[in-house]
């Protein structure tokens, strides 16, 4: 308390006695320094006893601190997330529930599993006794599909290989059937004549599956490879013999494998099916130059195929989303396609240290060494490639679409990394919601407060120049305020943005001129308040000691009247701070506002404008809502409690 | 009264010219040239029938008959604003514009903009009337009674709910509210205006477009639950702290009169000023509900017209709204004399 009391007297300026009051200065100096806590405290500066009455406000106090908060996490939050870019996207993540599953091995497949496979969104699971698990997110789309309910023929069946695709899972049993299920709307599975059975016509999009698989099924010892892709499955026999069928559209040289016969290995890029000749020197993709370049490691020089090889065999090929990475006979790898910009280089090894198992999932690869070495290298986006320090005793990689699963010799589960879920779930271009939430969070509340700022720095020129001037310049300040009044504030934010939207802005440019167009629209209700209050304060009596001591006009404005009518202004301008996130946001969910890929709460909503897309995806507009409607909320009951408080007609009436 | 009227109107003409000004000069900003664009497709579509060598003598000649139509033919900015409001002659001499009823043409419905506007402005003011009558009947005398009963239990809780009420935006209402009552409940259709097909008349038709009503009502209305509510209690409690309140019970008269006659009189006049800015305010606002139930009215054709940048429906519709909210100004003024005999006294 004594600090305190020496601190403030120090301080001197209008701010101080504002905030601290004249009563701490005032006590000590009648008091001397015999006073006691007791008899300061009987005096209470204005400002104490507005604290102490704000503070008696239970809901208050609660909303003040949730405020404080939601403020920290918005401002602080977004450092947290280095990875996160406002365009991030990605096609196999869309519209995925909140689920932190997505690395979740089932407890009974853990220690007892054959393979793994993902490509989307979940990934399935074998174990040795031929049981399927699927864990992650397992509904699909708006279909009603749920890939977890894995029917009942599988169940009763031994099985003997899974691969999973976007939104369906291949099986095929020991006795060499092959079952399907997930979503079917492009030809995941279904025979031709099934699909005439049910009465549709033939689709020429569409590669039905083989209706020799389905009649004698496949022999099942001679399997080389099942692979998925998009909406595309794979079968690939020891002898070279392919079994192909899905989405012509997503991948348009299918009909090239479908009548190319034989290959050695074949894996999906996300748009390509990749195969390696049987020759095992060359890529075949149907289409020339792609991927006939290959490089050593991510990012170096690229080298003719033919030329890199020098005599060397592929032993096999694994892709990504874009690019294929090549194991070679010796032991070593290179690649071939594009990659992310984030990627990271594949480690260099030790002589004698040689690859013997390379897997892929979207943009990563994970890599197992002869040494039992396990690295992960490629993109980072999701955390696939931080790879835990004490993996190892691996015997076996798996990979799901961000996760890579690690296995020892006894077929546990040794160790998995990579993508563990979305908190908040992801919007409809599989963007993560949570961190999407956080850095709109920053960009709301920016646009806010500086469309608050320039609204107050114009309000309170305006209404301190018209309140103590008065005369013509009031009448003519009071009509300009009028006319901007006048505007409809809604749809002429909305032309003016539609205008600017016509011309060659930058994006941040964009941003801070809506700003100004909120805050220019919202000057004139806190002018005419802060006139109406310097109207009241210019017959006081202090103004008129000003006065005659000789004060100048412009200081007694502005240095004298205005840190009087502080209190009415900051309440306002709390009130208004709410008002002008609440208008943001409906102006960018009407997409009006800031524009993708800028988040910002309401253009985060914006998606939400259907009935089909707010009951099947409610979580893409429910969290986004909690927060905005927390923050405007707590604003409004802080600001309503300052109000209430700061009137002292209403603190005498309570 | 009269003359203060007149005044009011006068001053709220200048305004309108000076707005009208004002947004002529942003929309001039949109680097969109109609003659250009017509005028090429045009001369595309007569293109073989235009002998060589003649080609941009014939373009410009086409250009500059639909710059005249439009009344482009000039890069003077001010000139153009008058053709608009229909104050300078076009190139023939004649007056085309606001003054002599051409209110624009609708580029991307080839209609004149009053037959465009006209079917949606109904509509608009269909919904807004009864939201109106369903809000102010809510919350008068819910503001009320928890003015009367201040402090009681049941009015803490109306006000943390009105405050959330008012927080929310509008379209998280909405969305919530669909969310609720057709996902959930399925008991109001999402969205549109009557059953898709449907050729109902007479009483069949009603119920089916009160059936598709509904929703955009109730959330319109709740939406203007929270503030509406705070405001009628907040002047409610103003009035009765009055000290004619004092007297009249010290006379005493029966509660319900001191409050229903004396009260509720004086409360009236910030009251009605908040009537009808809300009112006005709806009109934005309905720009939201519309968009998201799609009900066809004002909002809705005024956003289509935004996204496709079919700049006379936009200015028309601009300036609706410009003169609903001086009109407004204007309403608030003369109720308050009517309401207030004091006000009349001074004017």
């Amino acid at each position: 308390m004594a600090k305190n009391k020496q601190a403030s007297s120090k301080k001197s300026g209008w701010f101080a006695r504002f905030v601290h009051g004249g009563g701490n200065q005032l006590a000590d100096d009648m008091l001397g320094k015999d006073a006691t806590a007791a008899d300061v405290e009987v005096i209470v500066s204005p400002m104490r006893q507005v604290f102490n009455n704000f503070m008696e406000r239970k809901l208050a106090v609660g909303a003040f601190a949730l405020l404080i908060v939601m403020f920290l996490i918005m401002f602080i939050g977004p450092l947290f997330m280095p990875k996160y870019k406002d365009s991030y996207t990605e096609v196999t993540q869309q519209s995925m529930a909140p689920n932190m599953r997505l690395m979740s091995v089932p407890k009974e497949l853990q220690g007892d599993i054959k393979m793994i496979d993902g490509y989307g969104s979940f990934s399935v699971g074998l174990s040795n006794a031929g049981k399927v698990y699927v864990w992650g997110s397992t509904q699909i789309g708006t279909t009603g599909v749920d890939i977890g309910v894995i029917p009942e023929e599988v169940q009763n069946a031994k099985i003997a290989m899974v691969a999973a695709g976007i939104d369906h899972i291949v099986a095929i049993g020991e006795d060499g059937k092959v079952y399907c299920w997930g979503a079917n709307t492009l030809g995941q599975y279904g025979t031709q004549a099934e699909a005439e059975a049910a009465g549709k016509a033939p689709n020429p999009n569409i590669a039905y599956f083989p209706q020799e698989l389905a009649d004698n099924g496949v022999d099942v010892a001679n399997v080389k490879k099942l692979t998925c892709g998009y909406q595309a499955s794979a079968i690939l026999m020891n002898d070279g013999t392919l079994y192909l069928w899905g989405n012509k559209l997503t991948y348009a040289n299918m009909d090239l494998f479908l009548a190319a016969g034989k290959v050695y290995d074949i894996d999906f890029t996300l748009n390509y099916i990749v195969g390696l000749n049987n020759k095992r020197t060359s890529i075949y993709t149907g289409s020339r130059d792609l991927y006939n370049t290959v490089r050593e490691n991510v990012g170096s020089a690229g080298k003719k195929i033919s030329e890199y090889l020098n005599g060397r065999k592929i032993d096999a090929i694994t892709a990504t989303n874009s690019s294929v990475c090549l194991l070679l006979d010796d032991g070593s790898i290179c690649f071939s396609g594009d990659f992310p910009l984030d990627a990271t280089k594949a480690p260099e090894l030790a002589a004698d240290e040689d690859y013997v198992q390379i897997v892929g999932g979207s943009y990563h690869y994970s890599g197992l060494t002869n040494k039992g070495n396990v690295y992960s290298w490629g993109s980072n986006a999701l955390d696939q490639t931080e790879v835990p320090d004490d993996v190892t005793g691996a015997e076996k990689l798996y990979t799901g679409s961000f996760q890579t699963y690690a296995v020892d010799a006894n077929d546990a589960l040794l160790d998995k990394w990579g993508l563990k879920g979305y908190l908040f779930g992801t919007d409809n271009r599989g963007a993560d919601i949570f961190q999407r939430i956080i850095n709109g969070g920053k960009m709301t509340m920016t646009v806010g407060a500086v469309a608050v700022i320039i609204s107050s720095i114009i309000g309170i020129l305006v209404g301190c120049i018209s309140g103590y001037f008065g005369g013509k310049v009031d009448v003519f300040l009071m009509r300009v305020a009028e006319i901007f009044s006048a505007i409809p504030f809604l749809p002429f934010a909305m032309i003016l943005s539609a205008v600017m939207s016509h011309m060659v802005l930058s994006e941040t440019m964009r941003i801070f001129i809506i700003m100004c167009i909120l805050g220019v629209l919202t000057w004139p209700g806190l002018a005419r308040l802060v006139r109406g209050q310097v109207l009241l304060a210019r017959e006081s009596e202090y103004v008129t000691a000003a006065k005659s001591m000789g004060v100048k006009e412009n200081v007694i404005a502005f240095k004298h009247i205005l840190p009087n009518v502080m209190s009415v202004i900051l309440v306002t301008l709390m009130l208004d701070f709410g008002t002008c996130m609440l208008t943001e946001s409906s102006l960018s969910y009407l997409g009006f506002g800031v524009a993708y890929p800028r988040p910002t709460w309401g253009n985060m909503l914006n998606g939400a404008n259907n009935e089909t897309i707010i009951n099947a995806y409610w979580w893409q507009w429910v969290f986004t809502s909690i927060f905005l409607a927390v923050t405007t909320i707590c604003i409004n009951i802080v600001g309503d409690a300052l109000r209430d408080v700061l009137d002292p007609k209403a603190s005498v009436e309570k | 009264m009269g003359k203060y009227v007149i005044k009011r109107i006068g001053y709220m003409c200048v305004v309108l010219v000076i707005l009208s000004f004002i947004m002529f000069m942003i929309y001039s900003l949109v680097p969109a040239n109609r003659a250009y664009t017509d005028a090429k497709a045009e001369y595309t579509a007569l293109k073989n029938a235009i002998p060589k060598g003649k080609a941009d003598e014939y373009f410009n000649e086409i250009y500059l008959k639909y710059q005249r139509m439009y009344g482009t033919d000039t890069n003077n900015k001010v000139v153009r604003y008058l053709r608009w409001v229909g104050l300078y002659p076009l190139y023939d001499g004649t007056y085309d514009g606001l003054l002599q009823g051409n209110l624009g043409y609708s580029y991307d419905y080839k209609k004149p903009v009053v037959q465009v506007v006209a079917q949606p402005m109904k509509n608009t003011i269909k919904i807004n009337i009864f939201a109106t009558i369903l809000a102010l009947g809510i919350t008068i005398p819910l503001g009320i009674h928890c003015a009367v009963k201040r402090g009681s239990r049941f009015d803490q809780a109306i006000q943390v709910l009105t405050i959330i009420g008012y927080s929310l935006p509008t379209f998280l209402i909405a969305i919530l509210f669909i969310w609720i009552f057709c996902s959930k409940l399925h008991i109001f259709p999402p969205s549109g205006m009557k059953t898709p097909g449907s050729n109902f008349t007479g009483w069949r038709r009603f119920k089916d477009e009160m059936y598709y009503m509904a929703l955009p009502l109730i959330a319109m209305t709740f939406c203007s639950l929270g503030g509406m509510t705070r405001y009628v209690r907040a002047s409610m409690i103003e009035a009765l702290s009055m000290d004619c309140i004092r007297t009249a019970r010290a006379k005493g008269l029966r509660e319900k009169v001191v409050i229903y006659s004396h009260a509720w009189r004086n409360a009236l006049i910030p009251i009605v000023t908040l009537v009808v800015g809300w009112f006005l305010g709806i009109f934005s606002g309905s720009l939201v509900f519309e968009s998201i139930f799609a009900w066809n009215g004002m909002g809705r054709v005024m956003i289509t017209a935004l996204r496709s940048a079919d700049y006379d429906v936009v200015l028309l519709m601009q300036m609706f709204y410009v003169g609903m909210s001086l009109l407004g100004t204007l309403v608030i003024d003369i109720v308050y004399g009517l309401v207030d005999p004091r006000v009349r006294v001074n004017k």
